[in-house]
């Protein structure tokens, strides 16, 4: 009985002392209570509050994120939750994206109409993005798959946002089922880890010391399946089925959500986990593994999307495709790869939020469905029509946008990494996302092709809102920034790296 | 330092943003800013031709005049050093035709979209922006720097052919864009290859302490800093990449290991991999040059093009290929350059008959003048393959007369189209009894293209041709036959242009019914003279006072020659010497 009061106190303890260093989540937890609470009441001043709430928290959340300092030690949190710089980084991109959502969503006026379900939505998004922070900050793969799992429930009852249409049913169905499966055997693999090995926390040294000592093929399965839970985060082949029927069937602003912050998140746990396999020699394996998931990726990515004709079934294949470049990045062993591929993200979080916002003014203003029904929109909108560019070409990768310099720093790690190690599938990776920008140039100038070289046949000259044009503007300037000075972004990345908080 | 290069690359770009404030419906004003943005540019352009001094090895930087450095984008690896993006431009002998002829062919260029009406702000500032990003990359010498440019030079043109052009513009539009993109991401495979293996050895010595920062480094540091590289002595973490083309010039700088390092010994598909750089470069410029069998995107660009456009297309873009083989390609990889020169020779010749053929067969007269670009693009390939002070002084040559030239080729066909909106050869015949002045001036062009002495053309062919026929001799690397079959394209060139001038111009005037009603048959206008009659009078010019370029271009070309024979050799030797 004491024994037991020894532990819980101890346990206590720790807790106590730990907590500061959940701070952010603590908040997000606390406003997601508070918006789930208000929604209760149907006065319709209090429903208007509702986003500026959610977004108060979120920028409360993004605030202390960059402030930092909020922690007690490098010690991870009950073992599970570590704060380092890698999380932090993280969580700045969570909390940016989730305003971003936010943000879109007030020029959602389908959503502001929207008599059951709006309250909720704001909320949803906390409890994302508060899962998101839980997968980066974790260390202890039951810890992740609880991370996921909260992220992966949140986003099944987002794409259901506008329920009585047929096709958010559809998708979000397709969601729920491809969820479950590769949540089950990433559990399955997880399961293997912990006998092999004897541990969950999958950073720490007994882990890797197992994993030495475990048999190399029983380890090359265990890994398959624990990846496939995270290639469904990240839309990587081939577990990207979902992509296209969630993106064609969810609302704009959570497209934009799912595209940047599970991909994201999902990276930066792959990344963690991957720690373990890049200097043993014995674990190449796990690099092949990788390898043929990127080419895979790429190559089904790029070329599914040149067959498609909706814009969102497009950007979903453009979005299994740039799951394909951070793949390909992370197999750079041997090189600096985080700064770069912390790079990419955050330019892939600016482009993704710029061009999905962008469709739905396409598609609000405008009723785009297609892709021919672009035709024209560029002459009438010059506005739309530049920024529509923009985004196009920096998710493709030209220059002057900062997608190129993305892409630049991560075939210039996969260089020397091919330099190090001499392993030719890393010249493959390299040729094959070079060779393949060409291809993805051929979707993704299929939109401007329409927007200005068709002519459009009767559209109403619509007028895009003054909001709407400075958050374009808002999501285009960061893309011309860092392909100017990309060291301002780089710098600090290091810096965080370099920190634990 | 003064700042005439960088007034020259962002002329247009200031004049583009004026545009940009403007409001659309001032048409005069936008084109007027245009105007004084491109006559500022050629201003320039030509004080800088006069200011270069052909005869001096100025200012250190290994014969560049005029040269800015900034520090652009700095960057640590942790432990694989830092990487260094600077903005570096300069001028040599290869660059200062180029960049003279930009500026001429830039204020044509907007004197002929004078009669441009369909959304003239947009035009202009893609006109402007197409100017910025051509001289750009004239100058750099950075090589991040000269692919910014040469990337954004795409887009431009993508838009100015698809919406402003022809009948079959969108297809034409994309073809172009794709060919080029693929050819520019072989470059951009390359540059990372290289940026990742190359140091600068000025600011690796900052690094290491042996120099203070922002002072010059003499020699010997230098030569010191190369050394301890090659012997492994310089730590990781005080290695500095840079893109600098110069310093990818250098052996010395490649650092030990690397797989473009002379003596890496890396093999991939049976070939050093020296050589796969080299062939993936020159592919890359190949499309843009344009060569046989890459060649296929150009009578379509050309064709739907605007006059205008096609205009800067054959006068400028064309260049950057030539200039892009002769500023990079082979002084990076002399070693391949020397070994693959049958090669480079061969296509080249294979797209002066190939060209000349299909110009012979060609019923619309653009697509005749297009394909003539390729057949004279086939002897700056074989001036440079040869790598002989005449051949390539006369590939350079080649490149700015046959900018002033096609220039006014395809102003001339822009006249009878404007006038008949159709300009198939077999329904026109007797133009010279309407429109003499025309006629004279299509002579002109026409003589001038196909090396009649006098013209700026005849110096250029009769220089490629010495200088291939003096290769076997000279450098030992191109057989003489390939130069014999080069001969015939003059022969060629020769049956094409004057069964188009015979058939078009001479004889009864006659013009196809259908094209009656609308055509209205009048001579030259004011302002087409005023495009015209420069562009002939600089084709004489250039052609009778050769030495007004030569002597401006050839201190650098003998340089450039001698360090390419003598490194290809000595390296072709070491990268052999590891394989065994």
């Amino acid at each position: 009985m004491n024994e037991q009061s020894a532990y819980l106190s101890e346990k206590l303890d720790a807790i106590l002392a730990g907590a500061g260093s959940l701070l952010p989540e603590l908040v997000l937890a606390l406003f997601f209570l508070l918006l789930v609470t208000l929604d209760l009441f149907k006065a319709k001043s209090i429903k208007k509050l509702l986003p500026w709430l959610a977004l108060t928290g979120l920028f409360w959340v993004l605030v202390l994120q960059v402030l930092g300092g909020y922690t007690s030690g490098d010690e991870p949190f009950l073992n599970l939750l570590l704060s380092d710089g890698l999380a932090r980084f993280g969580g700045i991109l969570f909390s940016a994206a989730g305003i971003f959502t936010i943000l879109m969503a007030l020029q959602l006026k389908r959503l502001e109409k929207l008599k059951e379900g709006r309250g909720e939505f704001y909320a949803l998004v906390l409890v994302l993005v508060l899962g998101l922070n839980l997968m980066a900050k974790s260390v202890n793969l039951l810890m992740v798959f609880l991370a996921i799992e909260t992220v992966s429930i949140a986003s099944y009852i987002l794409t259901l946002t506008f329920k009585q249409e047929k096709r958010a049913v559809e998708a979000g169905l397709k969601y729920v089922l491809y969820g479950a499966l590769s949540a089950g055997v990433m559990l399955y693999g997880m399961s293997f880890f912990y006998g092999l090995t004897g541990t969950l926390n999958y950073t720490s040294e007994g882990f890797a010391l197992g994993l030495l000592q475990a048999d190399a093929l029983l380890v090359t399965v265990a890994a398959t399946l624990i990846l496939a839970g995270f290639f469904f985060k990240i839309s990587a082949a081939p577990f990207h089925f979902w992509a296209p029927d969630v993106y064609q069937g969810a609302p704009m602003p959570v497209v934009a959500l799912f595209s940047t912050g599970p991909k994201i998140a999902g990276i930066l746990v792959i990344l963690r986990f991957i720690s373990n396999f890049t200097d043993a020699g014995s674990f190449a394996d796990v690099q092949l593994l990788l390898g043929v998931a990127a080419i895979a990726t790429l190559v089904i990515g790029n070329f599914t999307a040149l067959w498609q004709r909706t814009p969102r079934r497009l950007l979903a294949y453009s979005s299994v495709s740039h799951a394909g470049f951070l793949l390909t990045a992370l197999l750079a062993f041997g090189t600096a790869y985080t700064s770069g591929v912390l790079f990419y993200l955050s330019v892939l979080l600016f482009m993704n939020f710029g061009i999905f916002l962008l469709l739905q003014v396409a598609e609000e203003k405008y009723g785009v469905q297609t892709l021919e029904e672009f035709s024209g929109l560029g002459r009438l909108q010059p506005y739309f029509g530049v920024m529509a560019i923009l985004y196009l070409l920096s998710l493709t990768g030209l220059p002057p946008l900062a997608g190129f310099m993305g892409k630049l720093l991560i075939f210039s790690n996969v260089w020397e990494a091919y330099t190090l190690s001499g392993n030719t599938m890393l010249l493959a990776l390299l040729v094959a996302g070079i060779l393949l920008t060409g291809v993805a140039l051929f979707y993704y100038i299929k939109i401007p092709f329409y927007l200005f070289f068709k002519r459009n046949q009767s559209q109403e000259n619509l007028v895009i809102s003054p909001s709407e044009k400075l958050l374009l503007a808002l999501f285009a300037l960061p893309l011309l920034v860092f392909f100017f000075k990309p060291d301002l972004l780089l710098r600090w990345i290091e810096q965080l790296l370099a920190q634990t908080l | 330092m003064d700042f005439i290069l960088s007034s020259l690359i962002f002329t247009p770009l200031l004049a583009a943003l004026v545009v940009l404030l403007l409001p659309v419906h001032l048409q005069k004003p936008i084109k007027a800013v245009t105007l004084l943005g491109a006559l500022v540019q050629m201003g320039l352009s030509i004080l800088l031709y006069f200011r270069f001094d052909g005869s001096a090895f100025a200012n250190g930087q290994q014969g560049y005049q005029f040269v800015e450095k900034l520090n652009w984008i700095g960057f640590s690896l942790g432990n694989l050093g830092r990487f260094q993006i600077d903005y570096f431009v300069g001028v040599d002998g290869v660059s200062i035709s180029m960049v003279l002829l930009t500026g001429i062919v830039g204020v044509i260029g907007v004197i002929s979209s004078w009669s441009i009406t369909k959304n003239v702000k947009g035009y202009f500032l893609l006109y402007l922006l197409l100017l910025t990003s051509v001289m750009g990359c004239f100058l750099a010498l950075d090589f991040f720097l000269f692919y910014l440019f040469f990337e954004f030079m795409l887009l431009p043109m993508y838009f100015l052919i698809g919406i402003w052009g022809g009948p079959k513009r969108e297809y034409a539009s994309i073809k172009f864009f794709i060919y080029t993109l693929v050819g520019s991401l072989f470059i951009l495979l390359v540059m990372i290859g290289l940026y990742t293996s190359v140091i600068d050895p000025q600011a690796t010595a900052v690094q290491m302490g042996l120099l203070e920062q922002g002072k010059a480094a003499s020699a010997e540091v230098l030569t010191q800093v190369q050394q301890m590289l090659q012997r492994n002595q310089v730590s990781n973490y005080n290695l500095v990449r840079t893109f600098s083309i110069p310093a990818m010039m250098e052996p010395a700088n490649f650092i030990p290991n690397s797989l473009l390092h002379v003596l890496s010994g890396t093999i991939l598909w049976d070939l050093p991999l020296r050589f796969i750089a080299f062939l993936l470069l020159f592919a890359g410029f190949a499309i843009k040059v344009p060569s046989v069998p890459v060649h296929t995107w150009l009578p379509d660009a050309h064709v739907e093009a605007p006059t205008p456009i096609s205009v800067l297309l054959a006068a400028i873009l064309l260049k950057v290929g030539g200039y892009g083989l002769i500023r990079i390609v082979y002084p990076i990889f002399p070693d391949a350059g020397t070994y693959f020169s049958i090669l480079v020779g061969g296509l080249g010749v294979l797209s002066i008959i190939y060209g000349a053929m299909n110009a012979l067969a060609m019923k619309d007269l653009k697509k005749l003048i297009a394909y003539s670009s390729v057949s004279h693009m086939g002897f700056v390939l074989l001036g440079l393959a040869s790598l002989t002070n005449e051949g390539l002084n006369g590939a350079i040559y080649m490149m700015f007369s046959h900018g002033i030239i096609s220039a006014m080729l395809f102003l001339v066909v822009g006249v009878i189209y404007d006038r008949a909106h159709d300009r198939m050869i077999h329904n026109f015949r007797g133009l010279a009894s309407e429109m003499p002045a025309y006629t004279s001036f299509v002579v002109i062009a026409f003589f001038a293209s196909l090396g009649m002495p006098g013209f700026s053309g005849f110096i250029s062919e009769l220089l490629v041709l010495v200088g291939g026929f003096g290769a076997p001799e000279a450098t030992g690397l191109l057989p003489r036959w390939l130069t014999i079959v080069a001969v015939f394209g003059l022969l060629l060139s020769a049956a094409y242009y004057l069964w188009a001038l015979q058939r078009m111009f001479f004889g009864k005037f006659w013009i196809f019914p259908e094209l009656r009603e609308h055509a209205v048959i009048t001579d030259l206008n004011t302002r087409e003279y005023l495009m015209l009659v420069p562009l002939a009078v600089l084709a004489l010019l250039f052609g009778i006072f050769p030495h007004l370029l030569l002597d401006k271009i050839s201190l650098t070309v003998n340089g450039f020659t001698e360090m390419v024979l003598l490194r290809g050799q000595e390296q072709l030797g070491l990268i052999f010497s590891t394989l065994k």
